[in-house]
């Protein structure tokens, strides 16, 4: 129960302790249980590590580094528009790394740090107030002065735009005031803290207010942003290109002139790309191409521990669709919380993760990530495996055995494996798995119709762990595809929400992990590691935890 | 010819609408959502709308359809879901290079196939045509990915001799246009040239044994001008016609082929149109193939005329 991540360790010990102690004991009560098994956020060093260890990359030595050249990335899918407002694709922010810096940025810890602000927001004693300090002396792509007259045109932007995705993540914003340059105060209806979480991703990337006026709808053709890079050109569904820009504030740190992205949808020909020196990054790499390509000499591996989960969501009652009221469903999966922990007790969840995926990904029992600041003891705590025990609930519970159950999966040959690993494995356990493949566009539509009884899928992970916890499990929230709903878990997470402290954030999350292992309506199995692969000519290139490759101060090496 | 020409254009032009109606509700009919695919991870049911409001996803069908046609009868095939770039812009990037993959994958595999089917012919039960009659098994049965992925792996990676992906325009650089494309244009052309091959020899063992190929050796004309003049010309006929046939395979060749080496074609395009539901790009590009498959089928018939004089085109039914 002592499974701290090295976040946790610079935390008072005693007093983790004995919250630790406490917790287990409540847990313990309610389901058998054992700490998750976990080695990684540990070691952000360079080299190459064994599975299950975190290998973020390390900065460029300058003086190691050529100046100028082409990095090719071959990148597993396409971005979707370049436009920060209505991006929508986790590959997007791959390009905008290099493009479009954001009023803050997470480091190799998941920790919030500075980017376009010059510290860390201060916020007022009723939290809800929150002012933003911005550099000066920055400029836009297009020459354009970066203040807080831009920083307040781009928020307003992701409130007001129709498609936004942002108008949700910057949560209840009332005003934008800027009374100087340098300074922009955002006033909240109610305190709201995963804001600064927020603009540390796509909601911080600010934009020319001059290229918005002149593009409106159509900024992605040619977005303009504050970054090492200003955008090139774009061939859809090929490849994106941008180049080193001259306005960028720090400019001796940049040393590649040009970075292209290539989409090679084929993990394979990813890794033959970066084999044959066509490409020297590839992202995404299969953790069945791991072993090969630790044995090539002229390659290394980055793997970081993903701040997202994989997991498998039960129908508790989504009849009508997403967004309708839960209905109760007819089947003990759906109606009996002891059958849904006793199909948990089937899983081990270690076993799994070492099959499958060669110990390369973490297995995970909740939402939260050991390298989150929000992680806690009772957070980290797992079911354990015990096909007995979940014979015996399953017996409680009045069900006959083997208790047939279809899981609705993408149809990827990683998925499938999954699929096939757990069908074995919760055979021991009294369950008969059905497994129905279906190609991912059918997958997300099934499962937003609620046609479905078990459903394999996962999430890519923000760094606040409420765009991580409430969209998903929140009563009526806009993920909620089990139809779940307790309305002690809504209170819960609203207070933590709503909390400025983050140690009694921390609280409200370990709890709420416990409400959710009693409910099991989202089965956690694992968390993956970002897996990218990079020619050792190059330096300087970096993957944290919150997956974004990020290429932008990268060289070649002399 | 002119009826004949007349005839044929409105044949093609109602083929055309059938297809648009086809791909129009075939596409609509796939399990899937381009809203859901759009939105990615983040689908509030407020984004979903947004979107589907956006793109008229939310109108009816049959005002969907006629938006469509008034849009395609404009030249306007719309924008894409997914990237928001004008499907026009993008059939502009991808149309080049599928049309220089596939011209230049039918030139490899006429000369091939020409080459090794009057070679097998020719020197009928010697080494020569069993070589040639295997080297057509084997372009036959070998699938294209599995011989893309050989060549990277032996002449990009473990070579270097040429790139494992991507694509420079021509008229950016021919060179290494050439460069570029070769080796895919050479892996989509197996296929075809093995077809080409064991047409043109069967062609060739016919013509060979025919009466006018005897007078024409018995004038005393040299056996090099008795195969290129008198042979192999009537033989072409039936490679023409098995190009024509093949177009089908060649462009489902080129969207494996282009997905294999990252070209920005047609076929890669479409590929990723599915996955994403992005219905605009969709219906271009199977719209565009269409009416591809529409010329090229004419042009065959009308090259008939060319090699064979005696076959005339006319208006008049079969």
């Amino acid at each position: 129960m002592t499974n701290l991540s090295p976040r946790e360790t610079n935390l008072p010990r005693r007093r983790v302790l004995r919250a630790a102690v406490a917790a287990a004991a409540v847990v313990c009560a309610v389901v058998a249980c054992s700490p998750v098994s976990d080695n990684g956020g540990g070691d952000p060093s360079g080299g190459d590590q064994s599975a299950g260890q975190d290998s973020f990359g390390t900065p460029a030595d300058p003086a190691a580094v050529k100046q100028g050249g082409k990095l090719v990335i071959a990148l597993s899918a396409e971005p979707d528009a370049l436009d920060p407002t209505l991006s929508r694709s986790l590959y997007s922010r791959y390009v905008f790394q290099a493009m479009c810096q954001k009023l803050y940025d997470v480091d190799e810890q998941a920790q919030v740090v500075p980017q376009l602000a010059t510290a860390l927001p201060t916020t007022s004693d009723d939290g809800r107030t929150v002012t933003i300090p911005l550099r000066s002396g920055v400029r836009f792509a297009d020459g354009t002065v970066f203040d807080s007259a831009a920083v307040k045109a781009t928020l307003q932007r992701h409130l007001t735009n129709a498609r936004s995705a942002r108008k949700s993540e910057l949560g209840p914003i009332d005003g934008i005031d800027t009374p100087d340059p340098q300074t922009v105060v955002l006033r909240l209806k109610q305190p709201f803290a995963p804001l600064v979480g927020a603009l540390a991703d796509r909601a911080g990337m600010i934009m020319s207010a001059q290229a918005l006026q002149s593009l409106g709808d159509d900024f992605a053709s040619a977005p303009v942003c504050v970054g090492p890079f200003k955008f090139a050109k774009r061939v859809p569904q090929n490849s994106i290109e941008v180049v080193r820009d001259p306005n960028y504030y720090d400019a001796s740190k940049v040393h590649l002139d040009t970075i292209s992205w290539r989409i090679l949808t084929d993990a394979s020909i990813r890794a033959a790309n970066l084999r044959s020196g066509d490409a020297q990054v590839a992202d995404s790499v299969s953790t069945q191409d791991v072993a090969s390509l630790r044995q090539d000499a002229a390659v290394s591996v980055l793997q970081s521990q993903s701040l997202g989960y994989q997991g498998m969501t039960i129908n508790v009652g989504n009849v009508d669709g997403i967004g309708t009221a839960p209905k109760p469903i007819n089947r003990p999966l759906a109606q009996n919380a002891k059958v849904r922990q006793a199909f948990e007790h089937a899983i081990d969840r270690k076993a799994l993760v070492d099959a499958v995926f060669n110990g390369l990904h973490a297995a995970a029992c909740s939402p939260i990530s050991p390298a989150s600041t929000f992680s806690s003891p009772e957070a980290q705590t797992c079911p354990a495996h015990d096909p007995a025990k979940a014979k015996q609930l399953l017996a409680e519970a009045g069900v006959q055995t083997p208790y047939t159950v279809t899981m609705l999966a993408s149809n990827t040959p990683d998925t499938l494996r999954l699929a096939q690993a757990l069908q074995s494995m919760v055979k021991d356990g009294g369950f008969d798995l059905k497994i129905n493949p279906v190609e991912y566009s059918s997958l997300l539509d099934e499962q937003d119709r609620g046609n479905f009884e078990l459903l394999q899928l996962g999430w890519s992970g923000r760094i606040d762990p409420d765009a991580n916890i409430t969209n998903f499990v929140g009563t009526g929230a806009s993920q909620n595809v089990a139809g779940y709903s307790n309305p002690q878990l809504d209170t819960l997470l609203t207070q933590a929400r709503q909390a400025g402290d983050i140690e009694q954030r921390r609280k409200l999350y370990g709890q709420a992990v416990t409400l959710l292992q009693q409910d099991d309506a989202l089965i956690y199995l694992y968390r993956q590691r970002n897996l990218t692969a990079v020619s050792k000519q190059i330096q300087g290139l970096q993957v944290y935890p919150d997956g974004v490759i990020r290429a932008a101060f990268a060289g070649f090496g002399k | 010819m002119a009826r004949y020409l007349f005839t044929r254009a409105w044949q093609s032009a109602l083929t055309l609408l059938l297809s648009t109606i086809v791909v129009f509700v075939g596409v609509r009919a796939l399990p899937g959502d381009p809203a859901l695919a759009l939105a990615g991870e983040d689908r509030s049911p407020e984004a979903l709308a947004a979107i589907r409001q956006h793109y008229g996803l939310d109108q009816p069908l049959p005002v969907q359809f006629a938006q469509y046609v008034e849009r395609m009868a404009q030249g306007d095939f719309g924008v894409s879901i997914r990237t928001g770039t004008p499907v026009s812009s993008m059939l502009t990037t991808a149309l080049p290079v599928t049309v220089e993959l596939s011209v230049l994958a039918i030139l490899i595999a006429a000369a091939l196939g020409v080459g090794a089917g009057v070679l097998a012919a020719v020197r009928r039960g010697r080494p020569a045509e069993w070589f040639a009659n295997g080297l057509a098994l084997i372009g036959l049965s070998v699938p294209h990915f599995w011989l893309g992925l050989l060549a990277i792996l032996y002449l990009s990676v473990a070579t270097g001799l040429f790139p494992a992906s991507g694509f420079v325009p021509i008229l950016e650089d021919p060179v290494d246009n050439l460069h570029h494309i070769i080796l895919p244009a050479v892996i989509l052309g197996t296929g075809l040239a093995a077809i080409i091959m064991r047409q043109t020899r069967s062609a060739m063992l016919d013509s060979l044994s025919s009466d006018y190929v005897r007078t024409a050796k018995a004038k005393g004309l040299r056996p090099r001008a008795v195969i290129t003049r008198h042979a192999l010309r009537n033989s072409l006929i039936v490679v023409v016609t098995v190009v024509g046939l093949q177009l089908g395979g060649l462009i489902s060749g080129a969207v494996v082929t282009e997905q294999i080496f990252g070209l920005p074609g047609f076929g890669k395009m479409t590929i990723d149109a599915v996955f994403q539901r992005d219905y605009p790009v969709i219906q271009a590009v199977v719209l565009l193939t269409a009416a591809a498959y529409i010329v090229i089928n004419l042009l065959v018939d009308l090259l008939y005329s060319v090699i064979d004089p005696r076959i005339r085109v006319t208006g008049e039914p079969a």
